[in-house]
């Protein structure tokens, strides 16, 4: 933005610095630290855990097959209308076998309609910690995870990462948020309790959320 | 003449205090966070050691503010977004107004931000012809009773689901029959669904700007916030300049604490990260991205060595949930867009001491805030630094004045401090006989109001001290 059209932005640095050189305020020495989370062991019994809390299902597959298998139950309870899916080779094999007949809406024809019935996506990751999908806008854009009342994820084992300090640190490393505008850490289904504190599930996103995860790639 | 701010809040006490309903209300509400917040620590090993890295981590990204916001300008930036620094409330707001106007914008949605509620942004932009939804739950209730938030991360507590249900047959759908909240939220949605597809503009706040990956940090249950953030085709985010941490990686402390604070939660549910317009390559997302700075006195609170810290605010609630005048006089009573403690020390910064003076009193000095406050902010130490600090500015009545300078010139003659206490236990003696404690003779009639006089002694402490001590 030009200098002209923000013309409070030096005053404010200005002043920011103006205050800063004033001192540091009382700065205690912060003494041994010890350990601010319990170290993960187990993170597939961890996430799987989590996942209940989080009130998500999480489906555990052997192989692609059986994953079609529990996608094709899954969707059983869709009611019938579009379905919004991200184009990849395996969600389009996923969906030839598990939902031939299914009407899709494939991410390459565009963004999810307000009428999608369900999204299906990949995620760039699964945090055991809390358990949580990480997905980016390269997961079928950012409307894929919360336009629909049904959000399917289809991840493997081999994605899972103990804790949120690993994911973060991973998206760093490897630039995925230069890669992508958008990213979201997501652990649960839509909800609110801001009527006396009473859980909703399915507020404004959905209120369903599944995540397949399959033991092998 | 209209009553000043100070004389609102004790009117507004008053009758909040007495309001049994909203008592109900608020300790249910209360009592359900506490459950929920004691569970959530318990999930963290050593909440203490989370306390001190969020606190470092804050203290940190404000010692070197002026570094850390040019490092998050610089990134968004180069993604093709666009940083605006607002010196104050008029100055974001003419931002956002002229944008919109001069993008054709009819409706824009709203998540859930109270920097906004600080510089009155939706008013400004409905001024101007553009419809405004709010449309986190709580916010959406507040807004169609025309109210402020209750609470920051609450904003609708403060009503139960009778009064809620019969707002919405009044202003959504005639229709509905049930008090249900799922039944009302779906309501909500409905209507609001047609509000975020229809919308040309979104507009969000952060709850963390991160330097060195150059993105806002948003935590949202609902989803709207995604919705706001991903369907309209220009996105605005309005944030004050501490937000700023330094690293992405902080962030891996900074949710969960932020998550447990404010709702007893592991995790928000939807904790995202957001850079820039859409890219090329992308699916979807807006084609303009918007990050306004606001500072409105922040920078000011820099250059106080003393509360600097208080920039170091996640606006958990925590403190408001904690208490105790908050629990018995409600947000909506202190008058402020940041109630409770943290706003009882941050208003008078923002809005000027001499007007809000008395928020720095409306609190028992208990500490329980401090002892919450997930970034060991020392509040009710601040609470008695903005005593001190209003004391000093001349910013008391001349009457209180008067009556310190005598109190001190009493302490200092001892025979002249017996008298006047002498004095007042026999005139206070032969009052209460009258029975006229508490009315307006009585000098302690602020608490004998509502209360049997308090007893009082037949000699003074000095001689009880003084025949105590002899007795030993």
């Amino acid at each position: 933005m030009a200098q002209s059209e923000n013309p409070s932005r030096e005053r404010i640095l200005e002043r920011i610095r103006a205050g800063l050189r004033t001192g540091i305020p009382n700065s205690t020495v912060i003494g041994s630290r010890g350990e601010i989370f319990e170290p993960i062991s187990n993170p597939l019994q961890r996430f799987q855990q989590e996942c209940i809390a989080n009130l998500m299902e999480c489906v555990l597959t052997a192989d692609c097959d059986a994953s079609a298998r529990q996608f094709s139950k899954v969707l059983e309870l869709v009611p019938d209308g579009e379905v919004f899916v991200q184009d990849d080779p395996s969600l389009r094999r996923l969906i030839e076998l598990a939902a031939p007949l299914r009407l899709i809406r494939w991410s390459s024809q565009g963004a999810p309609s307000e009428a999608s019935q369900a999204t299906v996506t990949l995620a760039e990751a699964l945090i055991a910690q809390t358990g949580s999908i990480l997905v980016t806008a390269s997961c079928g854009g950012r409307g894929a995870s919360v336009v629909a009342p049904c959000h399917i994820v289809y991840a493997t084992v081999a994605q899972l990462v103990p804790d949120l300090a690993n994911a973060l640190r991973s998206i760093a490393q490897q630039g995925t948020l230069g890669r992508n505008s958008f990213a979201c850490v997501i652990s649960g289904s839509s909800r609110t309790a801001d009527i006396e504190k009473i859980l909703v599930q399915g507020a404004h996103g959905p209120r369903r959320l599944v995540v397949i995860l399959q033991t092998t790639n | 003449m209209s009553a000043t701010p100070a004389q609102r809040f004790l009117q507004d006490a008053a009758v909040k205090s007495a309001d049994l309903v909203h008592r109900e209300i608020i300790r249910r509400g209360m009592e359900s966070y506490d459950a929920a917040h004691l569970k959530g620590r318990a999930r963290i090993k050593d909440w203490e050691a989370a306390r001190e890295k969020c606190q470092e981590i804050k203290r940190e990204a404000i010692n070197h503010l002026d570094q850390y916001l040019l490092q998050f300008e610089e990134k968004v930036i180069a993604r093709g977004g666009h940083v605006f620094w607002a010196a104050d409330g008029d100055e974001a707001c003419a931002y956002v107004k002229n944008l919109a106007m001069r993008l054709g914008v009819r409706t824009v949605v709203k998540s859930k931000s109270m920097v906004t509620e600080e510089i009155h942004l939706g008013s400004i932009l409905e001024k101007v012809g553009i419809k405004v939804w709010e449309t986190d739950f709580g916010e959406y209730i507040v807004q169609l009773r025309d109210e402020a938030p209750y609470h920051i991360v609450t904003p609708a507590m403060h009503l139960n689901r009778g009064q809620i249900a019969e707002l919405f047959r009044e202003k959504v759908d005639p229709g509905i029959v049930s008090d249900d909240p799922s039944d009302l939220m779906a309501a909500a949605r409905r209507k609001l669904r047609q509000a975020f597809f229809s919308a040309e503009m979104g507009i969000s706040g952060a709850n963390f700007l991160v330097a060195d990956a150059g993105v806002v940090a948003i935590s949202t249950n609902e989803g709207n916030g995604r919705l706001c953030t991903s369907v309209p085709r220009v996105h605005v985010v309005v944030t004050g300049i501490e937000k700023v941490i330094p690293r992405l990686e902080d962030l891996a402390v900074l949710w969960p604490v932020l998550a447990t604070s404010g709702t007893g939660q592991g995790i928000t549910t939807y904790s995202t990260l957001i850079g820039g317009p859409r890219r090329a390559a992308e699916v979807d997302g807006p084609e303009e991205f918007h990050v306004v700075l606001v500072d409105n006195g922040r920078s000011q609170l820099l250059a106080d060595a003393e509360q600097r810290e208080v920039l170091h605010c996640i606006r958990c609630g925590a403190c408001l949930n904690i208490c105790p005048v908050f629990r018995h006089v409600g947000g909506h009573t202190y008058g402020t867009t940041y109630p409770g403690p943290i706003g009882s020390v941050l208003t008078p910064h923002l809005a000027g001491i001499k007007e809000f003076k008395h928020l720095s009193y409306a609190s028992s000095l208990c500490g329980a805030c401090t002892s919450v406050c997930p970034v060991k902010i020392d509040l009710h130490h601040h609470l008695l630094q903005n005593r001190r600090n209003a004391t000093e500015a001349g910013a008391t009545k001349s009457s209180e004045r008067m009556m310190f300078r005598a109190w001190r010139s009493a302490m200092l003659h001892p025979r002249i401090y017996a008298l006047g206490g002498w004095s007042m236990r026999k005139a206070l003696r032969i009052m209460y006989g009258m029975g006229l404690g508490g009315t307006f003779l009585d000098p302690m009639r602020e608490w004998n109001r509502h209360r049997a006089p308090v007893p009082l002694p037949s000699e003074s402490f000095r001689a009880g001290w003084r025949r105590d001590l002899g007795a030993k």
